[in-house]
């Protein structure tokens, strides 16, 4: 009967600890759907009156510009930057995890040490410098290759390979086989895995990416959704339902590619953090 | 000499893995490197100049401004405020919420739990700040809704200066707790079972157990966490660019939130000197924090 109460107590606790960490994502999709007049009289009701799409008919055009750009700009920034972004990050771990001790290999390993500690708030303030030199102030190439850089695939690249026995490269070393061999007969094969967890941790975390698209644009034509949901907030402030409208067209793509992949991405992430 | 062709011999036996790290090089050398550089150098810059053609170095007169400036003063004691508060509550929550998930009791359901704690990390925090902003919006919200409607006193919320900097602690916690918590409770999963168990023969109580037993095998997760949440906290900024923008009357104008302000103005040079102020204090601080807790450790 004791254990029975202290069950429950347990249950209890953990559902209403869960419920704080879920209910801005509930409030947020049940308000886009009602009307201001209505949230104002019961903001704490758990299912809307009726399903009212006005707000997702206004956000069809935020300041001028269509919603289809944000949205083109959003995705293709994303999937640009994490692709490059894996490809040099894996085949870098990789080089660095094969020979550490090459000349100049340390220099990078530090270098990249170095970069990762310095306050990536902070780093996009002189990022606007360089960027203004390479002449990328505006572009898409400008933003992308800023943002694909995501130090915790590194971590999740270089904690695989430390799995890979070295026995089994040696020996193919010994066979003669060429580096290029090595990698794409061995390796690959069996890193599609990690792969696929640091294409997807890279993607999430690029798609949130607001401050370097803010900083390094030049005009709104190159606005992500979330910036577009920035302008949206300071702009507009008073459109409540669009505002929340817009931030759940934001948020519903990676919530439901988090809800596929769950403990890829969750062990992902935390091994990656633990161990870098 | 021979040294040194023994090295050249080396890498060029192995130009492939130069080829392979060649793109990871250049983008850590010209998107992370350069600007670090280039954020030193505008430091010393006269702003109106720092991206003309003949820049005019101005020495330390950029830190000096900075370092007289109330504004700046007050927001980085207050980002120290904030952080220190922001580091012991979010490691203090997550161990007990890392408990709570880790308890014998609770046998089904808690991968969902997790899964409901994870979700704001990956989540654009751009949206869920904004969320949080109008939940604690006066007329709309529904904190105070909630807090009125069970019988307490209503939160002044961000009208007033320390309501605002309360607000700013709960939301950055609600965002970060999650992965403090998995943290823990990978931790956990490397607890020696036997040292409990003979502590639990020998009468020890379950606080004694947590203190005494788990807390100092614990010391990996909170070596970890206490470095991450440190760097996290120092250089707050998305939640006050989106909640709070510093006010009111600047009671949230975190140091990163200063330097950005100052840039936005085209006061390159002095938001420069402000994150190398910011650099340098991340690195000490998470340095020093890290070397105490090896060095306790060992």
């Amino acid at each position: 009967m004791k254990r029975m109460v202290a069950r429950i107590a347990v249950y209890a606790t953990a559902s209403l600890v869960s419920l704080v960490f879920v209910y801005p994502f509930l409030w947020m999709l049940i308000s886009s759907f009602r009307t201001q007049s209505a949230i104002l009289s019961a903001p704490l009701r758990l299912w809307p009156e009726r399903f009212d799409l006005t707000a997702f008919y206004s956000i069809g055009q935020i300041g001028g510009d269509p919603l289809g750009r944000f949205v083109v700009n959003s995705v293709v920034i994303t999937l640009a930057a994490t692709l490059f972004g894996v490809c040099a990050t894996g085949l870098g771990a990789y080089a660095l995890y094969r020979r550490p001790n090459l000349p100049l290999f340390a220099s990078v390993r530090y270098g990249f040490l170095l970069t990762i500690m310095y306050p990536n708030m902070m780093l996009v303030i002189p990022l606007y410098f360089v960027v203004y030199h390479l002449g990328l102030l505006g572009s898409y190439a400008g933003i992308i290759l800023s943002v694909s850089q995501v130090p915790l695939t590194f971590f999740v690249f270089v904690q695989f390979f430390r799995t890979i026995p070295r026995e089994i490269i040696e020996a193919a070393n010994v066979d003669g086989a060429s580096e290029w061999a090595i990698f794409s007969r061995i390796v690959l094969p069996i890193a599609r895995p990690v792969v696929a967890t640091a294409t997807l941790i890279a993607f999430l975390l690029n798609w949130k990416q607001w401050l370097p698209v803010v900083v390094l644009s030049t005009t709104s034509d190159s606005y992500t959704l979330p910036v577009a949901l920035i302008s949206l907030n300071s702009e507009y402030g008073i459109n409540f339902q669009a505002t929340m409208a817009l931030a759940t067209l934001t948020v519903l793509p990676v919530v439901v590619l988090f809800l596929i992949t769950q403990r890829r991405v969750m062990d992902g992430i935390v091994a990656g953090a633990v161990k870098g | 000499m021979i040294a040194l062709a023994a090295a050249t011999h080396d890498a060029w036996r192995h130009r492939a893995l130069y080829v392979y790290l060649l793109p990871f090089a250049l983008l850590t050398a010209v998107f992370g490197l350069w600007p670090i550089a280039e954020g030193i150098r505008v430091a010393f810059l006269d702003s109106s100049t720092a991206l003309g053609e003949a820049p005019d170095y101005v020495g330390l007169a950029n830190f000096r401004s900075v370092l007289g400036d109330p504004a700046f003063v007050s927001s980085l004691w207050r980002t120290l405020l904030f952080t220190a508060i922001s580091v012991v509550l979010n490691l203090v929550l997550a161990l007990a919420l890392a408990l709570l998930l880790a308890h014998p009791l609770l046998v089904r359901g808690r991968a969902l739990f997790k899964l409901a704690m994870f979700l704001p990390i990956i989540t654009p925090e751009v949206a869920t700040f904004i969320v949080w902003k109008w939940m604690f919006n006066q007329d709309f919200g529904v904190v105070n809704r909630l807090l009125t409607d069970i019988g307490l006193p209503a939160f002044a919320g961000l009208t007033t200066p320390l309501g605002a900097f309360i607000t700013l602690v709960i939301v950055e916690a609600w965002h970060h707790i999650g992965l403090y918590t998995l943290i823990f409770l990978t931790n956990f999963q490397l607890l020696d079972p036997n040292l409990d168990e003979a502590a639990q023969i020998d009468g020890a109580s379950r606080w004694q157990r947590l203190l005494r037993i788990k807390l100092p095998q614990l010391r990996p997760a909170i070596t970890i966490n206490t470095v991450y949440a440190l760097i996290e906290f120092l250089k707050t900024f998305t939640v006050v660019f989106v909640v709070t923008r510093g006010g009111p009357n600047f009671s949230t104008n975190f140091i990163s939130y200063d330097a950005y302000s100052l840039f936005a103005t085209g006061a390159y040079g002095e938001a420069a000197a402000i994150a190398t102020v910011l650099f340098a204090l991340v690195f000490g601080l998470a340095a020093t924090a890290y070397w105490a807790m090896e060095r306790d450790a060992t």
